[in-house]
């Protein structure tokens, strides 16, 4: 065996056992990814329903009575409360009773029996702007739904085109198909970039550092065999991130393996060379761990695993472009959920790939020239 | 005798603190060199300058005929025990030693009975399931100095190695180092101990970045043109102040019931009539190498706070 292996080897075996070792070090590899995954896979959910709903129907009518139990029947909206007027109405959406006010004006069968307009006032809590416009899109889609029926009763025919939507991919719209991949991604930035930086800032701060570099290591095989244990490690944890996703979530598994593997990789190098570069900076654990969250959080809300990149202001945009997340996110997307092949994924790797090696390279110069 | 290590015109400086200013020294092999010199001298970062640590600003180092800083293969041949704790605190003994045995490509034969012997040396072999970290001061040293000697190096490098230690095992670490330089190991070893800089072949003596002397001990003593005097006598607090005032005196430092005296050369009539005065006397002393480390450096207001703390010491 040349001496660099059983270097290489010899490293990689002393960073397994002091991780192993080391409680908090055992919880962020291993507890923290589980229980990221369970949380954001359960409590992320970008689908509105249930939206608490009170009616103040003033007409009180067969009609209205029909067309709010034809509203409610979607799902979008519950209905909570039914109160005689707009006061007690507004009073409970104060008190967070409810989130929807409906208001039927008096009259409202009678005006739309004569063709009418009836304005149905929606009344909406905006605090949370998802929510509301949700609820508002639920109440107007019902309200045109019923225009048509009416223009057709009356004999005619209205000419407006017709969107006939159909899903692919997640036929459903459900939220865990989507964020999994996301989670899966983000737990390989948080093991391979804060522990990687942590772990070689451990080596600086314990004066280990001084000790390794008097002998005939290498500093460049001293660095493979620091994060050839972390990367085993961020992959096994992508692996149960993914299953887990398939298995609880219901996430479908449709791309080639090695092609995942292959993405998966790229996308190592990046936080690898993150966490590399993080190290550099840092002298104690706490400022690597302080500076590797102070990357992540603005590369996980820049890479479109939470919002999509197009509703970004055009300025913040072109940040994305250097974010290695944004194009592995969109690769597991891509390759998972759609199955998509080489032909149609191979800008995403060629840019990892770009981004990795940049990162890598500038990283390893910098990790040389402060050891020096 | 061959030189293994040496270095001409070293410079290095922090910032505005200019820890090394023109520094040559050299080891031989087979030579126990001490390092001498008060906090803050330049010793640790000569130390690190020569295990390629550090790179000078000026200056040239060469152990074994070669640049530590540019030339990795050199730390095959050289051991280096660093001032700071440098071991793995959450691996055992036998942990770091296997790590540290791996990193310099030792054969499984070599590696066995190597550690073998120096666990017996050392006295740690019944401890070689112990964390480091949990390890007594001495024993930690032990360890260190074992980790350093595995690959059995031709130049060392030791950082106040009995920093801490008790006086057995500083003993033990002493014996060790003997064997090692009588088979012809190069030994520098930086120390702020007079005790320990007296017991080296030849003792460097370092001060704000410079060498102030570089010689045998004995030879230095011997040289010394210092009168050095004891003070007997007279009110010690008046005397004490008397003698930190007296341009003449070099250091003043306690020694047991009495007061230990370096004066400048020639001077000692004219101190011996002002403490006259104070009802003091002075008795002749012969010269130990403390006194040759107190008339070497600076001022005598600084030196004799360092002399009052390495006698404590």
């Amino acid at each position: 065996m040349p001496i660099w292996l059983v270097q290489l080897l010899a490293v990689a075996r002393k960073e397994v056992r002091q991780t192993v070792r080391d409680k908090r070090m055992m919880f962020m590899l291993l507890g923290a990814p589980l229980l990221q995954l369970i949380v954001f896979g359960f409590a992320v959910d970008f689908d509105v329903d249930r939206v608490p709903t009170v009616v103040v129907d003033h007409d009180r009518t067969e009609a209205s009575r029909t067309h709010l139990r034809r509203l409610f029947a979607d799902g979008t909206l519950v209905r909570v409360a039914d109160v005689p007027d707009e006061r007690s109405a507004e009073a409970m959406l104060d008190n967070r009773g409810a989130a929807v006010v409906l208001v039927v004006p008096a009259r409202f069968a009678a005006d739309l029996a004569r063709g009418r307009s009836a304005p149905v006032q929606v009344v909406i809590d905006g605090t949370d702007a998802n929510r509301g416009s949700v609820a508002a899109n639920a109440v107007a889609r019902y309200f045109q739904q019923v225009a048509l029926e009416l223009a057709a009763a009356h004999g005619r025919v209205p000419v407006r085109p017709r969107t006939m939507p159909r899903v692919l991919y997640n036929p459903s719209l459900r939220t865990p198909p989507y964020i999994v991949p996301g989670i899966a991604a983000m737990i390989l930035l948080i093991i391979t970039t804060v522990v990687m930086a942590m772990g070689l800032a451990r080596e600086r701060e314990m004066g280990t550092l001084e000790q390794v570099l008097v002998t005939p290591l290498s500093p460049r095989v001293l660095m493979l065999g620091k994060l050839l244990p972390f990367v085993l490690i961020g992959l096994v944890d992508f692996g149960v991130a993914l299953v887990a996703g398939s298995y609880v979530f219901g996430m479908p598994l449709r791309g080639s393996v090695p092609l995942v593997l292959s993405g998966t990789l790229l996308y190592l190098m990046c936080t690898l060379g993150i966490g590399l570069f993080v190290s550099t900076l840092a002298r104690t654990q706490q400022q690597a761990f302080m500076a590797g969250f102070l990357v992540m959080l603005p590369a996980i809300l820049l890479s479109g695993t939470m919002t999509p990149i197009d509703s970004m202001p055009s300025w913040m945009r072109p940040l994305t472009l250097v974010n290695p997340l944004r194009y592995f996110i969109s690769f597991l997307r891509k390759s998972l959920l759609e199955g998509a092949g080489l032909d149609v994924l191979w800008p995403n790797l060629v840019a990892l790939a770009v981004l990795g090696g940049t990162l890598f390279l500038l990283a390893s110069l910098r990790f040389r020239r402060t050891l020096a | 005798m061959s030189t293994v290590l040496e270095t001409s015109g070293l410079f290095r400086r922090f910032g505005k603190t200019e820890a090394l200013r023109g520094v040559d020294v050299s080891v031989r092999r087979g030579e126990l060199v001490g390092l001498v010199g008060p906090d803050g001298a330049g010793k640790t970062t000569l130390v690190r300058v020569l295990a390629g640590l550090l790179a000078p600003d000026a200056g040239t180092v060469r152990v074994l005929g070669r640049d530590p800083s540019k030339d990795p293969t050199v730390r095959e041949a050289m051991g280096v025990m660093p001032q700071r704790y440098s071991l793995y605190g959450d691996l055992s003994i036998a942990e770091n030693l296997q790590f540290f045995g791996r990193l310099f490509g030792l054969r499984k034969k070599d590696f066995d009975e190597r550690t073998k012997r120096l666990l017996d040396i050392t006295r740690l072999a019944p401890f070689t399931e112990r964390r480091a970290d949990a390890l007594s001061g001495g024993m930690y040293k032990k360890l260190a100095l074992a980790c350093a000697l595995l690959h059995q190096p031709e130049v060392l490098l030791l950082d106040e190695p009995t920093n801490g230690v008790d006086p057995v095992s500083r003993r033990e670490l002493w014996e060790l180092l003997h064997e090692l330089v009588a088979q012809g190991m190069g030994v520098l070893l930086a120390t702020p101990s007079m005790d320990e800089a007296a017991r080296c072949h030849r003792v460097i003596l370092l001060d704000q970045g410079r060498v102030l002397a570089d010689g045998p001990p004995e030879l230095l003593v011997r040289e010394l043109d210092h009168p050095v005097l004891e003070v007997l006598g007279g009110d010690r607090n008046v005397v004490d102040a008397a003698l930190l005032a007296h341009p003449d005196v070099r250091a003043a430092s306690p020694a047991g019931t009495r007061l230990r005296v370096v004066l400048a050369p020639g001077s000692t009539e004219r101190v011996r009539v002002a403490l006259a005065a104070l009802g003091a006397r002075m008795t002749p002393v012969v010269a130990d190498f403390e006194d040759v480390f107190l008339a070497r450096t600076a001022h005598h207001e600084a030196v004799a706070e360092a002399g009052a703390e390495a006698r404590a010491s």
